[in-house]
């Protein structure tokens, strides 16, 4: 064989070896994984490759789309921006998967309201809790207290005996209202009564004056009592005034026991004695906000915004310096009372605006704004999971949204 | 010849050379034994110790030192199985991730957060179920077609019967039996109301208001301007739609029926959040709709596409040839694919003329009328979980699921089964 001719079969042999190896790249690879053959469009991921299956569960399951549509980089650092973006992706598709809705193929966000999804609720309703199958709905101008049945939406009770029942809390197999009268008035109700009627059981009239918002840290009962102080109720009652001016709603957070005062536009958390501990400027005139586990929702009745306040740090302890992370405005705000979480989205009533508001809690984006219809006047709101569900003031029903 | 790290305990690592003896507490391995101590720094190659939450908490890899700020993090990421580590004792904090780890960490991360967090976890139920005692099974009317989930009571179409049953999810008794004036097939709860297509030509479209008490009643005719023979349902938070058999689709919203023509055997349907996805047994395609009802995606399937359903990204198709398509409609920011393509096709894992599937938040389950059996699969990575029998004349038919179990029509005895 001359050199021109071992030459040109070296060039030949090559040529076909990079095709080949040019062949093989060039398809999307299949390996092993749990016993199943899977393909994957990445073709720099060997089968071989010990992260082959959870680079496949990454692909499958929308958290990862490779470098390209054929390639995964597989040995690239992860910078921190993608980092970001494989979080918070995880974050959101745990949400959105575990959520009851994707079990009950709820996708969607209703935009018109059938009769079948408005329950009549007696009168005039306030806020509104849930307790793992049914709604309580307080009507303050008739002094009751109406049971709803979330799965079909019926009345199944009203309870009476009740002045100016307000604010309304389940907490260990019990449902509490705070009465908004001066001395506040604390009644609960023991739901495994039978019947369509029964009385409110007074625990106390000994709360400070006009009790709004309730909640329970474990231990205790709290109210936030509009006349300028807050209460707490354990082994007897006792009501703290100083450095409260209006307070409105209030809610625990899992360390903290939290309330929004009207009278300073503040976010204030409070002690085990009840005394401030720290105090955040928010919008004007915060009412009824929400903790979505790391942070809270205030919204703010004559600014027209929600203040998102961080009161939680990365590994879920309380912040020593919670901060406003943002002010949100738009999205239909007008006139927001309550706030209500479902694990993935934050819903805003809006009584002058009768509509609800939208947003994803993981990011703040918002969803949209939902017309309630005419004068339906939304005010208090919350989540059975599935559903939020929301009072109509004007119409005196409670709206499956 | 290198050094071996041997773990004599759940906190000491001792670096050693394996040649020589190594004597671990009473037991003696080895010939000769030369433990290297303090000169390499015993702190170093301890497993450390930190405070996290107020307790002290133990770690086995030596590389992490008590002081670094992620000490908690890494110990969390530890305990919860999201890391093994780099090795047995070290975990190398400073060294950076590659894509390759990272898709190992998401992964498990979006697995351990779907597994912890269900209903199932709550309640304890993490078995799969291989026999089925009465108390499973409720007897519902002749054979049993579809079933929806309202929350806390099931609803089944009855087709035989002409009568959809309500059944108590918590204990299984059948709560109330209402009417329908034609064979009743899909069962869709949306907004408080339960709605039933009419299996007829041309359509009809029923409602029953669950807030009735007694027994049950007589469902509620809403439209009998529906296309031929609808079969599956779907709402969109504005519309009811359906996929009718006789090659349309339907759309009623405000009293108002618009019949979509243009498919070939429209069955399944449903909402994704975004969009309305058909399955067209007549042609093999999933298509997607949009508010309309033209069709603005069309993507090839196996043949015979049964009943699908949507996880969050994907949809699940099953296809009469024994094969489910897994396509990808969802972007990695849960925004509709611009161009949705399948992603996988299944095969294998008992699929037996596979007709209708269910998504739990973890598992898919797919009835299988012809082999009599049930397929599972772990939907995040598609991988295989087994199938389970039904026995000889079960023919499993629809599914879905109310969090904690898995319910499934049997046409065979006609009694709906809790898996």
């Amino acid at each position: 064989m001359s050199k021109a001719v071992y030459r040109s079969w070296r060039i030949v042999l090559l040529l076909m070896a990079t095709l080949v190896l040019v062949a093989v790249r060039g398809r999307a690879e299949t390996g092993m994984c749990d016993g199943a053959s899977i393909t994957i469009p990445f073709m720099d991921v060997s089968a071989s490759d010990m992260f082959f299956c959870s680079i496949a569960a990454a692909y499958f399951s929308g958290l990862t789309n490779g470098t390209s549509s054929t390639t995964y980089s597989p040995n690239d650092p992860v910078p921190r921006e993608q980092m970001a973006a494989f979080v918070s992706r995880t974050l959101d598709q745990g949400l959105r998967r575990g959520s009851r809705r994707a079990i009950l193929n709820q996708w969607w966000t209703p935009s018109v309201f059938a009769s079948t999804t408005r329950s009549s609720i007696n009168a005039a309703s306030w806020y509104v809790a849930y307790d793992g199958a049914d709604l309580w709905a307080t009507n303050p101008d008739i002094g009751f207290v109406t049971r709803v049945r979330a799965s079909d939406g019926d009345e199944k009770q009203f309870w009476v005996g009740a002045i100016q029942p307000f604010g309304v809390l389940v907490a260990q197999g019990a449902v509490r209202v705070t009465g908004n009268t001066d001395p506040g008035r604390l009644y609960t109700i023991d739901p495994r009564t039978l019947g369509q009627s029964g009385n409110v059981t007074l625990i106390t009239d000994q709360l400070g004056a006009f009790p709004v918002g309730i909640a329970f840290d474990g231990t205790a009962i709290w109210t936030a009592n509009q006349g300028g102080s807050v209460s707490v109720v354990s082994n007897g009652v006792m009501t703290v005034s100083a450095g409260f001016v209006s307070p409105w709603g209030i809610l625990y957070d899992g360390a903290n026991i939290w309330l929004t005062d009207r009278g300073d536009n503040q976010l204030k958390k409070v002690t085990s004695n009840a005394s401030i501990a720290t105090s955040i400027t928010v919008g004007s005139d915060p009412q009824q906000p929400i903790f979505d586990g790391a942070n809270i929702w205030v919204p703010n009745r004559l600014s027209n915004t929600l203040t998102v306040v961080r009161v939680k740090d990365s590994a879920g302890n309380p912040l020593t310096s919670p901060f406003v992370m943002a002010t949100l405005s738009g999205n239909g705000l007008n006139d927001p009372r309550t706030v209500a979480f479902d694990g993935q989205r934050i819903l805003v009533t809006n009584f002058g605006g009768d509509s609800v508001s939208l947003w994803k809690a993981t990011d703040l984006t918002p969803l949209g704004v939902f017309s309630t219809g005419a004068s339906t006047g939304p005010n208090g709101a919350c989540s059975d999971g599935v559903n939020f569900w929301v009072t109509l003031h004007g119409t005196a029903q409670l709206l499956r949204f | 010849m290198g050094l071996e790290a041997v773990l004599v305990s759940h906190q000491k690592v001792m670096i050693c050379i394996p040649t020589f003896r190594v004597t671990i507490g009473n037991r003696r391995t080895g010939v000769l034994s030369l433990i290297l101590l303090a000169a390499i720094g015993s702190v170093r190659l301890s497993a450390n110790t930190a405070t996290c939450g107020g307790a002290s908490i133990n770690i086995p890899f030596t590389d992490v030192s008590s002081s670094n700020i992620f000490f908690c993090s890494i110990a969390a990421a530890y305990f919860s199985g999201l890391t093994n580590g780099t090795s047995a004792t070290t975990y190398t904090p400073g060294q950076p991730v590659p894509r390759e780890q990272m898709a190992a960490f998401v992964s498990r991360t979006l697995d351990q957060a779907l597994k912890r967090g269900s209903r199932r976890a709550a309640l304890n139920q993490w078995w799969m179920p291989t026999q089925f005692p009465s108390y499973a099974r409720s007897p519902v009317g002749g054979f049993p077609i579809t079933v929806a989930f309202d929350g806390a009571d099931l609803w089944v179409a009855n087709f035989n019967f002409k009568t959809v049953s309500r059944v108590r999810a918590s204990d299984g008794r059948v709560l109330q039996t209402w009417t329908v004036a034609e064979p009743p097939f899909g069962v869709l709860v949306a907004q408080g109301t339960v709605y039933v297509t009419g299996f007829t030509i041309p359509g009809r479209l029923y409602a029953i208001n669950p807030a009735t008490g007694g027994g049950g009643g007589s469902a509620t005719l809403i439209t009998n301007q529906l296309g031929s023979i609808p079969r599956g349902i779907a709402f969109d938070g504005a519309a009811i739609w359906t996929a009718d058999e006789g090659g349309s689709v339907s759309r009623f919203s405000n009293g108002m029926t618009v019949v979509i023509p243009g498919f070939g055997e429209a069955y399944g349907i449903l909402y994704d959040g975004h969009n309305i996805w058909v399955s067209d047994f007549g042609d093999g395609k999933l298509k997607r709709l949009n508010s309309d009802g033209f069709t603005t995606a069309s993507v090839p399937v196996g043949s015979g596409p049964g009943f699908p359903a949507f996880d969050g990204t994907n949809i699940w198709v099953p296809c009469l040839d024994d094969s489910m398509s897994v396509v990808r409609v969802k972007d990695s920011a849960g925004n509709p694919q611009g161009s949705p393509f399948v992603l996988a096709t299944l095969t294998g894992n008992g699929l037996g003329g596979p007709l209708s599937a269910a998504f739990d938040g973890q598992r898919v389950l797919v009835t299988n009328p012809n082999s009599h059996n049930l397929s599972l699969w772990k939907a995040i990575d598609l991988s295989p979980l087994g199938f389970v029998s039904m026995g000889p004349t079960a023919e499993p038919a629809y599914a879905c699921s109310d969090g904690i179990n898995f319910w499934i029509t049997l046409n065979g005895p006609d009694q709906l089964l809790r898996f």
